[in-house]
């Protein structure tokens, strides 16, 4: 903690003299000068309780009926240097475990950087990524609390003016600690090709190895002595992760490709049998093996046709910290997603979850342009596992049809088979296929004004006579923006034909048909934003960036301050 | 050239792996069940394990709970806990197996983030978010917090009258090294065993119908974080308390045991040693 303070000391006496630096510059026309940037943002949630969408029981519909999280960013760069602060602070905040309260306030992430000629220093809580990130990626998404920053020191050379390296070892970020076990990687990025050349290739290769520290090796040694005989292993300290990659661009074509390999490493697959001890069978036990990640995408893209075929196949690819770590933490990594990112309430409803442990899956993405007024794209995408066993298909179109500069038509319908047995833990519930068609409608009354109508409808299917999950759903939503500062809008989602998890009403005995309204309202000025909102929302998997998870229902009101400075 | 090579040399020493000295992982090597008196007590655990009747993933956990028992003997007590959002019961369930001080507990030692989910000994380990951990960590904590002397023992002397179904409990505290904690508190709580009732398991959508509930918190004798020990615990205090209470007519009491554990409440909540034994010896 001492060190932080005196960093945070250190950061503020820059910034102080670079504001009178700065004021000396104005009154002198003093060259010397800093420049300070930030940001802010700011999130609060007041809790409603509502028992009747299952909002309710954790302390903050209970007792504590608030919570905020806060990001307030700040960079300085002067004299060569670049270095960054952040300060973070959670209050009774639900983001870290969405059952649970979180309370930590304090510097989330330092750093400092520095570059002497061809080599580049940097120290402190640092975001990167090798490749694609399959083997090694550091990163934020402050939606689901994910902070994978690394916590060490990175050194960077640049070798001639296409190919530079990079080396790096720490540890870890874990809210306001890090992970015991230590991380080293390396990387080497190149490009090859001219600035007039149609074909260019951009190849890396890199490597991250994970020393598991005593006290979680130990732990894995004392579950393992619970195994069978037929079940145990021995687990290894260091494990060590390598990739190739390379994007090949010639003319309106792009390939990457990229091949990644894991040293054996004990993982927990929630879905190996073991019998324990006592003669019970049970799924879930750690394993040791060897993984790998192939993923290729290849897009070409050429007046006004866009397309993207994408594939992917995952073997025991569950890269963490600790192994004993469950869920989005302690992650050293991110694959890609093979599936569309959908933003549409209900199309977004059903997100696949990337499987570590083992998923086989292609995309075909397409989009043409038939003149300016008219557009039509359709995605289409598959995931099994290796096995060959059905997890995720989704098939999409969408037409978008633009008349002058008055209105604007989107829409289409999205066909989805979602495996709710693996994605969401429901055993022998029958996939759920749905149907839904929606559309986008903006009309502009004058530059300024503008009003826009969006719907879906969820048709769901049958799960052993009932409707699958939560059943059928409908969705309005109408927003009306006075630009440049204001946006309002107002939603409805409502389990119009409910289905098997739908709750009932404690008093008919009957399934409810439940609405979940929601009401916004946005104001911008120059770089500040601002939002408040009330929400009622159904419980569902939440994704951000790709990485999703089984978030509770909410009921509340929600405000938001983003600012850059 | 030089330079690349020196780099290519400290890249190859920076990744190189140098054969590691590996750990010695054995299996199960069966139990060690134990029964010892009060003046040979060893350092006691518990481990509560929060769960639900429609917590599908559960009853791996329990199971891996029974190992655990199997192999630390008297050493290790459990405590399953049905709180939290999976364990509403059943309409045909025969019991609601939910006690307000379950309800209480989860609150007190945090939500789980997932399930399986247990704490053990109540204690913040170092590197964990709270006191909520995922079976991974179960057994490695547990034989960690075993290896630690306990700073006192307890004893519990039960005393049953099945005419009105009174039950007392004496609970005597020998403190072999002085708690100068300012807020330690005494617990007692109720379990149960072998009750045949509903359970969601991964074999079916439809619940197990005559799954078998083991150390279900039935209710305590104190509050749901203790009852304050105001006495002095210098090294070589004895003290004395007596509890009762009457058990409901649907428990059976051949089935039930009384856990005491002796708690510190504030920033830690850490136990500082647990004790069981059956309320019918």
């Amino acid at each position: 903690m001492i060190p932080r303070f005196w960093l945070l000391v250190l950061f503020l006496t820059l910034g102080l003299q670079s504001v009178t630096a700065q004021d000396a510059e104005n009154e002198n026309a003093n060259t010397n000068q800093g420049r300070l940037s930030g940001n802010l943002q700011l999130n609060g949630n007041f809790f409603m309780r509502d028992s009747s969408i299952g909002a309710a029981n954790t302390p903050q519909y209970d007792r504590q009926l608030f919570g905020a999280d806060s990001w307030l960013n700040l960079n300085y760069q002067n004299w060569g240097f670049d270095m960054g602060i952040r300060f973070d602070m959670f209050n009774n905040s639900n983001l870290l475990n969405p059952l649970a309260s979180y309370n930590g306030v304090g510097i989330g992430r330092w750093y400092i950087s520095k570059t002497i000629n061809k080599l580049s220093i940097t120290g402190g809580y640092i975001y990167d990524i090798i490749g694609s990130g399959i083997i090694f990626r550091a990163y934020e998404e402050r939606p689901l609390l994910i902070d994978q920053a690394l916590y060490g020191i990175k050194v960077g050379y640049q070798l001639t003016d296409n190919w530079k390296v990079k080396a790096f070892s720490g540890q870890q970020k874990q809210q306001f600690d890090t992970y015991a076990s230590v991380l080293r990687g390396a990387a080497i990025d190149g490009f090859v090709g001219s600035d007039s050349s149609r074909v260019t290739l951009a190849p890396g290769f890199g490597v991250v190895a994970r020393t598991l520290d005593d006290g979680s090796m130990n732990n894995l040694v004392a579950t393992l002595n619970t195994y069978s005989k037929t079940d145990i292993f021995t687990p290894k300290y260091n494990t060590y992760a390598f990739s190739a990659y390379n994007t090949l661009n010639a003319g309106p074509f792009s390939w990457y490709l990229e091949g990644a390999y894991k040293t054996a490493d004990a993982i927990f697959d929630p879905l190996k049998e073991r019998v324990t001890v006592g003669g019970d069978t049970i799924l879930g036990r750690y394993v040791q093996g060897e993984g790998s990640v192939l993923y290729s995408s290849l897009s070409y893209a050429n007046k006004g046709l866009g397309l993207t075929v994408e594939g992917k196949r995952t073997e025991n690819f569950d890269f963490r910290s600790r192994p004993q770590e469950e869920g989005i933490r302690g992650l050293l990594h991110y694959i890609p997603p093979m599936t569309r990112v959908n933003t549409y309430r209900l199309l977004a409803r059903y997100a696949a979850n990337t499987q570590f442990v083992g998923e086989q899956a292609f995309q075909v993405d397409a989009s043409y342009a038939v003149n300016k007024k008219l557009n039509l794209s359709a995605n289409f995408s598959n995931i099994t596992n290796l096995e060959g066993e059905q997890l995720y298909r989704e098939i999409f179109t969408e037409i978008y049809y633009k008349y002058k500069r008055k209105w604007t038509l989107t829409t289409g319908v999205q066909l989805q088979n979602y495996n709710l047995e693996v994605y969401f833990g429901k055993p022998d519930a029958a996939p759920a296929n749905t149907i839904t068609p929606y559309f986008d409608f903006l009309y502009k009354f004058n530059p300024k004004t503008s009003i826009r109508f969006e719907s879906q409808y969820m048709s769901m299917s049958k799960d052993h006579g009932e409707r699958a999950d939560y059943g059928d759903w409908f969705f309005a939503l109408a927003e009306f923006t006075l630009a440049p500062h204001w946006a309002f809008t107002v939603s409805d989602m409502y389990n119009i034909a409910p289905g098997k998890v739908s709750p009932v009403d404690v008093k008919t005995g009957e399934k409810e048909k439940i609405h979940y309204p929601r009401f916004d309202v946005f104001y911008t000025h120059k770089a500040n934003r601002f939002s408040l909102s009330y929400v009622k929302q159904v419980e569902g998997v939440v994704c951000s960036g790709g990485i999703c998870r089984l978030e509770p229902a909410f009921s509340g009101v929600k405000m938001s301050v983003n600012s850059t400075f | 050239m030089k330079k690349h090579i020196l780099l290519l040399a400290a890249a190859i020493f920076f990744l190189s792996a140098c054969e590691e000295i590996e750990p010695t992982v054995t299996g199960s090597m069966g139990g060690e069940v134990i029964e010892s008196p009060v003046e040979d007590q060893l350092r006691q655990v518990i481990i509560e394990e929060f769960t639900g009747v429609r917590c599908v993933q559960c009853p791996a956990g329990s199971a891996f709970i029974q190992d655990l028992l199997a192999q630390h003997g008297e050493r290790l007590i459990a405590v399953s806990i049905h709180a939290g959002s999976f364990s509403f019961p059943y309409s045909d369930s025969q019991f609601d197996f939910r006690t307000e001080e379950g309800n209480q507990l989860i609150s007190y030692l945090n939500e789980p983030f997932g399930y399986p989910s247990a704490s053990v000994n109540r204690k913040l380990f170092p590197g964990q978010f709270d006191l909520q951990l995922g079976q991974g960590d179960w057994a490695g904590y547990i034989a960690s917090e075993l290896a630690i002397a306990p700073k006192l023992r307890i004893n519990i002397e039960p005393d049953f009258n099945a005419a009105n179904r009174e039950l007392t409990a004496k609970v005597t505290l020998f403190v072999d090294e002085a708690i100068t904690d300012p807020d330690v508190r005494l617990s007692l709580m109720i379990t149960e065993s072998n009750i045949a009732d509903l359970q969601l398991t991964p074999a079916s959508s439809t619940p197990q119908v005559d799954y078998k509930h083991k150390h279900a918190l039935r209710g305590m004798l104190t509050n749901y974080d203790g009852q304050p020990i105001t006495e002095s615990l210098s090294a070589g205090a004895k003290i004395e308390k007596t509890f009762s209470f009457t058990m409901p007519a649907e428990w059976k009491e051949d089935e039930c045991e009384i856990v005491a554990i002796v708690s510190l409440n504030g920033a830690s909540k850490e136990v500082l040693q647990a004790h069981q034994v059956h309320v019918v010896e």
